[in-house]
């Protein structure tokens, strides 16, 4: 199917912690050499799986397979993962040359080797002059980059990694995600993040997989997930969406209606088979970003809105109104525009007419 | 402006009392009783009474006189045997401990802590009968087909003050060295796990270079405790279990002679605060914020 084969493969795998499941029979296959970001609130069990994968819990059933073959009982030290962990667990009575080569020492490495290998692994993480630092004397950031040091120096076939920028600061956590990825690419080893922050998952992944409450609720590209939600779940969670509660109506090609308090509105359904079969009279959305959301002219075709300016947000290239929709006075929209040097064209308690392109508008079922 | 001020009146007028208490006490019940032992080592005494002119003849007898310092360095092996002996018996206590869940884990360690709460006395006792001619140590080697007949080895000598000495001191070891192995963060064991480590491996090169710390305080705790002791080695060391506790003892008792007995503690207090130096140099852990 694809050209890319899947390295590891997980199979109805599931997971209790006593009598409380936390995963339920996840399907997940992973590609060699891509960059995969598990996204999901805290609770979801996407720090499980990595934990299973990792081998650091055994599963409850289900398997894991690497190249085709079930490694579900394999001892942590023999599978050919390394983790970050989340607060980096680097060992404080070593240096960072200790710290790095550690992996390669308790595999009797020939001591020249792994000099050879932590300075290569030390130049990558633009770590070089820290060797004989101890991880006490390092900032956040630099602690991250040995713990990856530490984790690519074995070669793994995998790298999980444990949240490793939530304890940086934004900016810290920017230049971090960039870095990862540069790195990904450099050493075109298969990356597995785990992360709750959804614009990090979107800025660095190739694909990402969508958790909540112990389910995979959607895997794509960023892209996908983006504009195709397949489920409410990924449209709230998965950044700013106008959701519209309706029933669906009829299909016209790659478009569909929804009736909502709003009125009809059309949208598109292209490339998602499961929306055009799904029953006419079937509870949905009608989903669209406040990016797609425009102020009408006359002229405009499309689906029509209107209602009342509630509140207006600068956020600083753009910015965002809140809309109170007309026909149901609980109904939010969301609408975000190009910031102006002369301010904003809309005042608050203003009347406005809104509208969306059909092909920009969404539809999930509930 | 003042407003913290009202919010903790009580706190203000108390706090200089408390300040000044907490450095009075230790000042006039350890510093004090010391500078006068310091102030007593160089005086002397004569027929009975002591004489309150300088003198270093305490110290020169000390040094030159060939009782004191043999008595002095054996004392210090034995007590450095005792230091070893017992952490090499604490460590897997403490260990096995750590790998116990929840609340067996300090129900046995209150356990292993009761004794600390027995009469020292008692205790002594107790070991005595232990180790006597026809005590329990005796009779178990015997009928085990060990020994022919009860072995005089650990009555009344050295030996006797080693085990004694070691039996009474240990929970003194396991406590610190729990506490270190405690404190090591699980994660440190599942990264060198994940990174491709054996479990010997693992203990080796994370666990036991972490716990050192606390080997370090266990080490210097024992030592110190063992060598002030001198009712031990009276109770259960005889004629030939002769040692500078003893001697220091016998200074300030039946030979009454204070300022000896004052020079040869400042000596012993010598090797005390270089032991407890020892101790706290080795027991931060390296360059390590844990």
């Amino acid at each position: 199917m694809n050209q890319t084969s899947d390295l590891l493969t997980l199979r109805s795998v599931s997971k209790s912690y006593g009598t409380v499941p936390v995963l339920y029979d996840i399907d997940l296959a992973i590609r060699d050499g891509e960059f995969l970001t598990v996204l999901g609130p805290s609770g979801s069990g996407k720090t499980t799986v990595l934990r299973l994968i990792g081998g650091l819990e055994p599963l409850t059933s289900g398997e894991i397979r690497l190249d085709g073959q079930d490694i579900s009982g394999m001892p942590i030290n023999r599978r050919p993962f390394n983790t970050v962990f989340q607060d980096y667990a680097l060992f404080p009575h070593l240096t960072v040359a200790g710290n790095v080569g550690y992996g390669l020492s308790v595999r009797h490495v020939a001591r020249k080797e792994i000099a050879r290998r932590v300075a290569e692994a030390l130049e990558l993480v633009q770590l070089g002059r820290f060797a004989d630092r101890f991880p006490a004397q390092l900032s956040g950031g630099q602690r991250q980059r040995v713990a990856l040091a530490r984790a690519l120096i074995c070669q793994p076939r995998l790298v999980l990694l444990d949240e490793p920028l939530a304890a940086l600061d934004l900016e810290l956590r920017r230049q971090m995600q960039d870095f990862l990825k540069s790195i990904q690419r450099e050493v075109k080893t298969t990356f597995l993040f785990v992360t709750h922050d959804q614009e990090e998952a979107i800025g660095m992944a190739d694909r990402i997989c969508v958790m909540q409450a112990g389910h995979i609720r959607q895997l794509g590209s960023p892209h996908e997930l983006y504009y195709k939600p397949n489920c409410e779940f990924v449209a709230r969670f998965f950044g700013e969406n106008n959701l519209v509660a309706g029933t669906l109506g009829e299909t016209q090609g790659e478009f569909r209606a929804i009736e909502t308090a709003l009125g009809r509105l059309v949208c598109s359904v292209a490339g998602q088979p499961h929306l055009k079969a799904a029953a006419t009279g079937a509870s949905g959305f009608a989903a669209f970003r406040p990016e797609a959301l425009r102020l009408a002219g006359d002229s405009d075709a499309g689906n029509r809105l209107s209602g009342i300016v509630a509140d207006l947000a600068f956020a600083g290239s753009s910015t965002v109104a809140t809309i109170t929709a007309a026909g149901d006075a609980a109904q939010r929209l969301r609408l975000r525009f190009p910031s102006r040097v002369d301010g904003s064209a809309l005042r608050t308690g203003e009347t406005v007419a809104l509208s969306f392109a059909p092909h920009e508008g969404h539809l999930v079922l509930a | 402006m003042k407003s913290a001020g009202l919010a903790r009146p009580v706190a203000i007028r108390w706090s200089p009392l408390v300040t000044a208490l907490a450095f009075a006490l230790p000042v006039v019940f350890v510093l004090v009783p010391l500078a006068i032992f310091l102030v007593y080592s160089f005086f002397s005494v004569d027929q009975g009474q002591i004489v309150y002119v300088p003198t270093l003849a305490n110290y020169l007898r000390f040094f030159t006189d060939p009782v004191f310092l043999p008595v002095f360095w054996r004392t210090i092996v034995l007590c450095l045997s005792v230091a070893v002996i017992s952490i090499l018996l604490a460590y897997p206590t403490a260990y096995f401990l750590t790998t116990l869940r929840g609340r067996w884990r300090y129900a046995l360690l209150m356990l292993l802590m009761v004794p600390l709460l027995m009469s020292y006395v008692i205790k002594i006792y107790a070991i005595r009968s232990i180790l006597g001619l026809n005590g329990f140590l005796n009779k178990a080697l015997v009928g085990l087909g060990i020994l022919a007949e009860p072995s005089t080895l650990f009555v009344f000598n050295m030996n006797a003050i080693l085990l004694t000495l070691t039996l009474l001191l240990i929970p003194f070891a396991i406590l610190p060295i729990f506490l270190a192995l405690e404190r090591i963060p699980q994660v440190l064991l599942r990264a060198s796990d994940d990174l491709g480590a054996s479990s010997l491996q693992t203990f080796l090169r994370i666990t036991l270079p972490l716990s050192m710390p606390g080997v370090a305080s266990a080490a210097s705790f024992v030592f110190v405790l063992a060598i002030g002791d001198f009712l031990t080695p009276q109770m259960v060391g005889g004629i030939s279990g002769f040692t500078f506790g003893r001697i220091l003892y016998s200074q300030f008792g039946t030979a009454y002679n204070w300022p000896f007995g004052a020079a040869l503690s400042v000596a012993l207090a010598v090797v005390v605060i270089v032991a407890i130096l020892l101790g706290e140099r080795f027991g931060r852990n390296r360059g390590a914020s844990l």
